[in-house]
């Protein structure tokens, strides 16, 4: 039997990107101390944050927009956000790009920037599934607050855009592999960066007022600050749709600026062979 | 007096048993259950000093486990084990000063720096004396050609360098014995000449034993005048090189290109080992059949445009062994 | 023949040599790390500094103190850092089967784990000295002769606290395989919870800090003695801040056992 030229665009499968994305989530279940040690911290870190908040707010003045409660729950939150948000969906991007398997993805008969999706989206499912025993101990543990049905259905809202801007910054990060090799410094510093100025780690209502005519301005409040400010209520339904606009204008922009890099940088590979 | 006694080598490896896929991964979350392979089950042999050996076995068959328990790296299930009058697994540190080990496939020198210092460091490592190892780099730089590249950053090393480097700092100590575990893996024919010229030279000159672990067999036949073939974890063969080719060797081939492809071919005595095209490869015992017999035969039925008779070689000797098995004293017969 | 302890010595000189010559090829690097660095601990400082503007005073600490408390332990951990970083790569070589090269060579495993070469930047060392003299100067503690005496000894004895959990943790590696997510969770909770004094955790997480994971040795006990605070959480006397250098080799010896304990496994099962 004689093989037969593919000359029309093949029809898309969902198939492969499926595989990838179920094999990514059982090698993360393969290491499965890992995932008990997750939990764990996560019970450690929300003990610290009660601790550390509680402390604070005890010899001080009370901020009038976030009572310990409130700032308790932005913390809480925040953390089981970092879950899912602090993962580089696009790493293998970067990791091959560095040690030069990138030249087989491009060989293969799939839409390569899909395949890293699709890869990266298993790990982070798998990590999202943390998410539900890791909420059950912050309702348990630090007794967070829950907010009315529609405050949280725009919390969903804003945190989807706010995950979709991590996902480009991280993207256009891995994209700098095509340009220059060691990079992995640089993304740690910009993940540091990003947690500290977006919000993560300290409320940016709670910086000072000189700081945060900064950072309000920058992407990364949009990735943290936004969707949190949204859930504690410090952002009031008054607000929302400004908020969020912001938020879906920065998912654009990135989302922009790391296609025109894909584009360069698949090109430049393409060209030079790897 | 013998420098490595085995006696009834017995290793068991406790394992998980891994589900496939997504579900078997998530269940082996919660739960695991164990399996037990015997990798090495009642190996004994002894080596007099000075010995060369050849120690062969398919993949799987036990040879990296016997060589972990030789080096101390392993503790043995059982049985009794003495290498240069120290048990390797009590006196790992004794036993270490020793040996030498060269993994093919794996470096021990550092990567980052030229090979100089790689030397440098082994040498505080093994304590070498000043004197031996003035004297033993100037041999090895003479009988390895380490001149050009001793100043070269070990990673911008070709692999037949890199590979000389390796022996040289395996050798360096002085060890009365060295393990040599797939050492002309990956080498250019000119490269394997040298490594064999090199492993000769030093148990030659120098009464090194070594053991020689590879599934290049033209190493073997090069080096070797003694052969342990190991399979399934036990010693199936222990002897002379010459004995195994006599006595198992005992096939031939005789490789008829016919003029007509789909000329039909019966010959007695002999089974069709291939067929392709217009080539057909026949294999007979040549205790049974002579080959003038066998080539009469074809030349009377068909026409021939070519024939070539072709001796065992190691290669097919043990590639025969792995499959059939062995059997002592008359070889038996093909399948 | 040396005796084993001169080799040992004549081992570890050429170890570093070789560090230093490794690090020298790769200086290129030492920008970006030394930028990590830097940001690593300086967020770490910024976050502290935000949150202490806002909310002054933290279980009668303020922020020059805590800035003391934090430039303590980061030297303790840089110390670590540049004399033992190559324990953590243990896990990866017996993952690779490069452990059982160790194996072969006559020297204790621990040992040539510690003396293997690589590239060892100086940058958080040099970093955590200026913080430390920074933080000294910036807080007005009082610097006697006993500060002169005992803050070496006490760094010293914090970097064997975090070489015992590094060490604890790259002994799990022989059961375990992967520790990375072990570890790098650790040496998170570690910075976390040495930022904030003992004294605002509840009775039951006091005890673990001190007598567990004694991170509360490597800064919170000797700061409070060398600042002249009172007391010491679980009512103990500020003096026990002095106690670090033992605390430091209590805790190796122990994470040493358990290290023999997981050798010998090693050698029961191969890997």
């Amino acid at each position: 039997m004689t093989a037969t030229l593919a000359t029309t665009r093949p029809k898309f499968r969902w198939a492969p990107y499926l595989a990838l994305a179920s094999r990514a989530m059982a090698r993360e279940a393969t290491y499965r101390f890992d995932v008990f040690t997750s939990i764990g911290s996560v019970l450690v870190r929300l003990y610290l944050l009660k601790m550390v908040w509680s402390a604070l707010y005890a010899h001080n003045a009370t901020p009038a927009e976030l009572p310990l409660h409130a700032v308790i729950t932005y913390s809480a939150v925040a953390l089981l956000m970092g879950l899912v948000m602090d993962i580089d969906q696009t790493r293998a991007l970067h990791d091959r790009l560095h040690d030069g398997t990138i030249v087989s993805d491009f060989l293969k008969p799939i839409n390569v920037a899909l395949g890293f999706f699709a890869d990266g989206t298993g790990e982070v499912l798998f990590h999202a599934v943390l998410i539900v025993p890791s909420l059950v101990l912050a309702l348990l543990v630090v007794h967070i607050d829950v907010p009315p049905a529609a405050t949280l259905a725009m919390f969903a809202l804003s945190f989807v855009l706010g995950y979709l801007v991590g996902f480009w910054i991280n993207f256009i990060l891995n994209c700098t592999a095509f340009w220059t090799l060691e990079i992995s410094a640089v993304q740690l510093i910009v993940t540091w960066l990003t947690d500290l100025l977006g919000g993560e780690i300290i409320p940016l209502v709670l910086f000072p007022v000189v700081l945060q005519k900064i950072v309000f301005v920058l992407p990364f409040a949009a990735m943290f600050s936004t969707p949190l400010l949204i859930y504690v209520g410090v952002i009031p339904p008054a607000g929302w749709l400004a908020a969020v606009g912001v938020q879906a204008v920065w998912a654009v922009v990135l989302a922009i600026v790391a296609g025109l890099m894909w584009r360069a940088g698949a090109r430049r590979i393409v060209a030079q062979g790897g | 007096m013998a420098i490595i006694e085995a006696v009834d080598l017995r290793k068991v490896y406790r394992s998980i048993v891994r589900q496939p896929g997504l579900a078997g991964a998530v269940k082996a979350l919660f739960s695991r259950e164990f399996e037990e392979t015997v990798a090495v089950d009642g190996v004994s042999f002894t080596l007099q000093p000075g010995e060369l050996v050849g120690y062969l076995g398919p993949n799987g068959a036990g040879k990296s486990t016997t060589i972990k328990m030789l080096t101390g790296i392993l503790v043995p299930t059982s049985g009794q084990l003495r290498v240069a009058g120290v048990v390797p697994f009590e006196q790992r540190q004794a036993n270490a000063q020793n040996i030498g080990v060269v993994f093919g496939q794996r470096s021990q020198l550092y990567w980052d720096l030229p090979l100089r210092e790689s030397f440098e460091l082994l040498r505080a490592i093994y304590d070498v004396p000043a004197d031996r190892y003035r004297a033993n780099m100037k041999a090895f730089a003479e009988l390895l050609d380490l001149e050009r590249f001793l100043s070269t950053p070990v990673r911008q090393l070709s692999l037949g360098e890199r590979m000389r480097g390796d022996f040289a700092a395996a050798m360096l100590h002085d060890p009365p014995i060295v393990y040599l575990d797939e050492p002309t893996i990956g080498l250019d024919v000119l490269a394997k000449e040298a490594i064999r010229t090199f492993i000769a030279e030093i148990n030659r000159e120098r009464g090194t034993t070594v053991i020689l672990t590879t599934h290049d067999l033209a190493d073997v036949e090069r080096l070797a005048r003694r052969v342990i073939l190991i399979d399934e974890g036990a010693v199936i063969y222990d002897g002379g090189l010459e004995r195994l080719r006599e006595e198992y060797g005992t096939h031939r081939t005789l490789v008829v290109t016919l003029a007509n492809p789909d000329q039909p071919l019966d010959v007695q005595g002999a089974e069709v080992e291939s067929r392709e095209g217009n080539v057909v490869r026949l294999r007979f015992e040549r205790r049974r059949t002579s080959a003038e017999a066998i080539i009469r035969q074809v030349m009377a039925c068909c026409e021939i445009s070519d024939l070539q008779l072709i001796e065992p070689d190691i290669d097919g000797i043990v590639r025969r062994i792995y499959l059939e098995g062995y059997q002592d004293g008359a070889a038996g017969t093909p399948s | 023949m040396r005796s084993p302890l001169a080799r040992m010595a004549n081992v570890y000189r050429e170890y570093w040599r070789i560090n230093v010559l490794t690090t020298l090829e790769y200086r290129e690097n030492f920008l970006i790390w030394f930028l990590f660095t830097f940001v690593y601990h300086g967020s770490a400082l910024a976050a502290l500094w935000i949150v202490l503007t806002r909310f002054p005073e933290m279980n009668g600490w303020n922020f020059k103190q805590m800035a003391f408390l934090y430039a303590l332990w980061m030297l303790a951990h840089a110390l670590h850092n540049t004399l033992f970083s190559a324990v953590s790569d243990v896990p990866d070589h017996i993952r690779e089967g490069e452990f059982d090269r160790i194996m072969v060579r006559p020297l204790d495993a621990l040992f040539q784990a510690i003396a293997t070469p690589g590239q060892v930047f100086p940058d958080e060392l040099i970093l955590a000295i200026l913080t430390f003299v920074a933080a000294c100067i910036y807080s007005g503690v009082h610097i006697d002769l006993l500060f002169v005496v005992f803050v070496p000894l006490i760094v010293i004895g914090g970097a064997l606290i975090d070489l015992a959990l590094n060490l604890a943790i790259s002994t799990a590696a022989f059961w375990v395989v992967r520790v990375d997510a072990m570890r790098w969770i650790f040496v998170q909770l570690e910075q976390e919870f040495t930022r904030y004094p003992l004294s605002i955790y509840s009775r039951a997480v006091r005890v673990v800090l001190t007598f567990v994971f004694p991170f509360a040795f490597m800064n919170y006990f000797p700061a409070t003695f060398f600042l002249g605070k009172p007391e010491a959480a679980l009512s103990l006397p500020p003096l026990v801040g002095l106690l670090t250098p033992v605390i430091g080799v209590v805790f190796v010896a122990i994470a040493y056992a358990f290290w023999r304990f997981g050798l010998d496994r090693y050698q029961g099962v191969g890997h």
